[in-house]
C-alpha cells in the first residue's frame, strides 16, 4: 500500500504559493512564501524563496552592469566630441593664411584635401582677405598630390567667391594629376588664374601690385590700409 | 515622391504665414535666429537663410502665399533645423525639370530649387497639380 | 539688422562724380526694384559717372537681390555710368557661388577705398 502524503492546510498553502509566484511574475520580488508548519511541503516553500532571492540578486547585478555600461558610453561620447573639436582645430591650424607682402596673402596647403578641409580653408581665406584688405591671394597646392571632383569644385568655388569679394585668387603648384581632374570636370580654365610654382605666383602678384618694376622691388609702393594706419 | 509628414519627436518652433513681401523678410530673419541658436556658424546661417528665402519667394510668387513650419529635431546624430513650406497653389507639374539648373517658368526666373537644394543638408519636395506644394529643407551644424 | 516694415528709402549720396548707395536693411523684393529705379533716376538727374553700392552690412543676398544687382550694373552701363559693388561678406560670396549666381560682368571691390580706385580707373578707361 502506498503511503499517503498528507500536508497540513495543503490547499491554503498551495494557493499562497500560487499568489507569491504570480506576484513575482508581475515583477514584485519583495514577496516571500510564508511557512508556519514544518513538513514535506516546506521544502518547496523554502526552495521558492531561495529562487526569489537568487532572482533579486541577478537583477541587481544586471542593473549595476547596465549603469556601468551607460557610464562608459557617456565617457566615450564625450571623448568623441573632444576628438571632433581637436580635428577642427587642427584643420584650421594646418592651413594658415599668411600675409607675405603688402597686398599678398599666401595659403600653403599640405597633405590630402578632403571636402571638409577645403571648405574650412575657403572660409578662412575669404575671411582673411576681408580682414587684411589684400586683393591678391595665392593658394599653393604644391603639397597636394591629387584632388577628387568635390575638392576641385571647392577650389573653383574659392576662386569665384574671392572674385566676388573683389580679390584675385591664384592657384599655384598644380600637379599633372590635378590638371587632368580639372579638365575632366570640364571646368573653364579661363576662370582660374594658375601658376606652375609658388615663385611664379609671387612674381605675378608683385608685378600686378606694381611692386616689381623692371626687375626691381618697389617697397612701400603699395599702400595697404595697415601702412596708412601706421603713418 | 512621398507625402511630407512631421516626426512627433521634433520640437515645434512655430508656424508662420508668408502672405506679403514683409513676411518673407520677417520669417527668414526668424529662421536665421533659430539657425544661430542651433549653433550654426555664420556661413551655415547664411546658407539656410538664403535657401528659405528662395522657397518663400516661390510661395509668394507662384502660390499666393503659404505657411512656414519651423521645427527642431534629431536627424542621425545631428540637431537639425527643419523648415517646411506648405502652399495650396497650382503645384509643380514637372518636378524633375524644375530641379534642373536653367529651368525657367516663363517669368524669366526658375523656382530656385536646385540652388536651394545645394545650400541645405536635406531637401524634400511633394507637389500635386492644382492642390499645392510642400517643400522641406533641413540643416544642421 | 532691424526689421524695417516701413517703406523707407535707401539713401543715395553724391560725392564728386559718384553716387554712393549704402544698403543697410534687409530688403524685400519690391524695395530692391525701387532702389534700382531710384539709382537710375539719380544717374540721369545728377549726371554721375559712377555708382558705388556698399553691401558690407548685407548678411544675405539671394537670387532676386543678386539679379537686381547685376541688372543694376547692366542698366547703369547703358546709361554710361560704371557700377562697383563693395564690401560683400564672405558668407554671402560663398552662398552666391553655391546658388549658381556668379554675376559675371559685375565689378566688385573689397572696400570703399578700392571701390573708388576702380571706379576712377573704369571712368578714365572709357573716356
Amino acid at each position: 500500500m502506498e503511503e499517503q502524503i498528507k500536508f497540513e492546510n495543503a490547499q491554503a498553502r498551495i494557493e499562497h504559493i500560487e499568489d507569491v509566484l504570480t506576484s513575482v511574475a508581475a515583477g514584485n520580488l519583495e514577496v516571500r512564501v510564508e511557512s508556519t508548519v514544518e513538513d514535506d511541503l516546506t521544502g518547496i516553500e523554502e526552495a521558492i524563496n531561495i529562487l526569489i532571492e537568487d532572482l533579486t540578486w541577478e537583477l541587481k547585478q544586471s542593473k549595476k552592469m547596465k549603469e556601468e555600461l551607460e557610464e562608459k558610453l557617456k565617457k566615450i561620447q564625450e571623448q568623441q566630441k573632444t576628438i571632433i573639436q581637436q580635428q577642427e582645430d587642427l584643420l584650421e591650424l594646418s592651413s594658415p593664411v599668411t600675409k607675405v607682402w603688402d597686398n599678398i596673402l599666401i595659403l600653403p596647403v599640405i597633405g590630402t584635401l578632403d571636402s571638409q578641409r577645403t571648405q574650412i580653408m575657403m572660409e578662412n581665406l575669404l575671411q582673411k582677405i576681408v580682414e587684411t584688405g589684400c586683393t591678391i591671394a595665392i593658394l599653393d597646392i604644391t603639397g597636394v598630390p591629387t584632388v577628387d571632383t568635390q575638392v576641385a569644385n571647392h577650389l573653383l568655388k574659392t576662386v569665384t567667391a574671392a572674385r566676388l569679394l573683389g580679390a584675385d585668387c591664384i592657384i599655384s603648384g598644380i600637379s599633372p594629376a590635378i590638371a587632368q581632374t580639372i579638365v575632366h570636370l570640364g571646368i573653364d580654365l579661363s576662370a582660374i588664374r594658375t601658376k606652375a610654382t609658388l615663385q611664379d605666383a609671387m612674381l605675378y602678384a608683385m608685378k600686378k601690385n606694381n611692386q616689381l618694376v623692371d626687375g626691381k622691388i618697389q617697397v612701400d609702393k603699395y599702400e595697404s590700409e595697415e601702412t596708412v594706419k601706421n603713418k | 515622391m512621398h507625402e511630407i509628414v512631421s516626426d512627433k519627436n521634433w520640437e515645434n518652433l512655430g508656424q508662420y504665414p508668408v502672405q506679403t513681401e514683409y513676411d518673407i523678410v520677417k520669417v527668414r530673419q526668424i529662421v536665421r535666429s533659430y539657425a544661430k541658436e542651433t549653433g550654426m556658424g555664420i556661413v551655415e546661417q547664411t546658407r539656410i537663410t538664403t535657401a528659405v528665402s528662395e522657397l518663400f519667394r516661390n510661395m509668394y510668387n507662384y502660390a499666393g502665399g503659404g505657411e512656414v513650419l519651423i521645427e527642431k529635431g534629431q536627424i542621425e546624430d545631428h540637431t537639425a533645423l527643419i523648415i517646411t513650406c506648405i502652399d495650396q497653389g497650382p503645384g509643380i507639374p514637372d518636378i524633375e525639370r524644375a530641379m534642373t539648373d536653367g529651368f525657367t517658368t516663363g517669368m524669366g526666373m526658375g523656382y530656385g530649387l536646385p540652388g536651394a537644394k545645394r545650400l541645405v543638408d536635406r531637401f524634400e519636395i511633394y507637389s500635386v497639380v492644382n492642390k499645392g506644394t510642400t517643400v522641406r529643407v533641413m540643416k544642421w551644424r | 539688422m532691424n526689421i524695417d516694415f516701413q517703406e523707407r528709402r535707401i539713401p543715395i549720396i553724391k560725392i564728386r562724380d559718384y553716387l554712393i548707395v549704402s544698403i543697410q536693411v534687409d530688403m524685400h523684393d519690391k524695395m530692391a526694384v525701387q532702389l534700382q529705379s531710384q539709382i537710375l533716376h539719380e544717374i540721369e538727374r545728377t549726371g554721375a559717372k559712377g555708382v558705388l553700392i556698399d553691401i558690407s552690412v548685407l548678411e544675405m543676398v539671394d537670387s532676386f537681390i543678386g539679379r537686381m544687382l547685376s541688372g543694376m550694373a547692366s542698366m547703369a552701363s547703358i546709361m554710361d555710368a560704371a557700377v562697383v559693388i563693395v564690401g560683400m561678406q564672405p558668407a554671402v560670396a560663398i552662398t552666391l557661388v553655391e546658388l549658381g549666381l556668379e554675376m559675371p560682368g559685375v565689378n566688385t571691390a573689397l572696400n570703399m577705398e578700392r571701390g573708388i580706385e576702380l571706379l576712377e580707373k573704369m571712368i578714365n578707361d572709357s573716356l
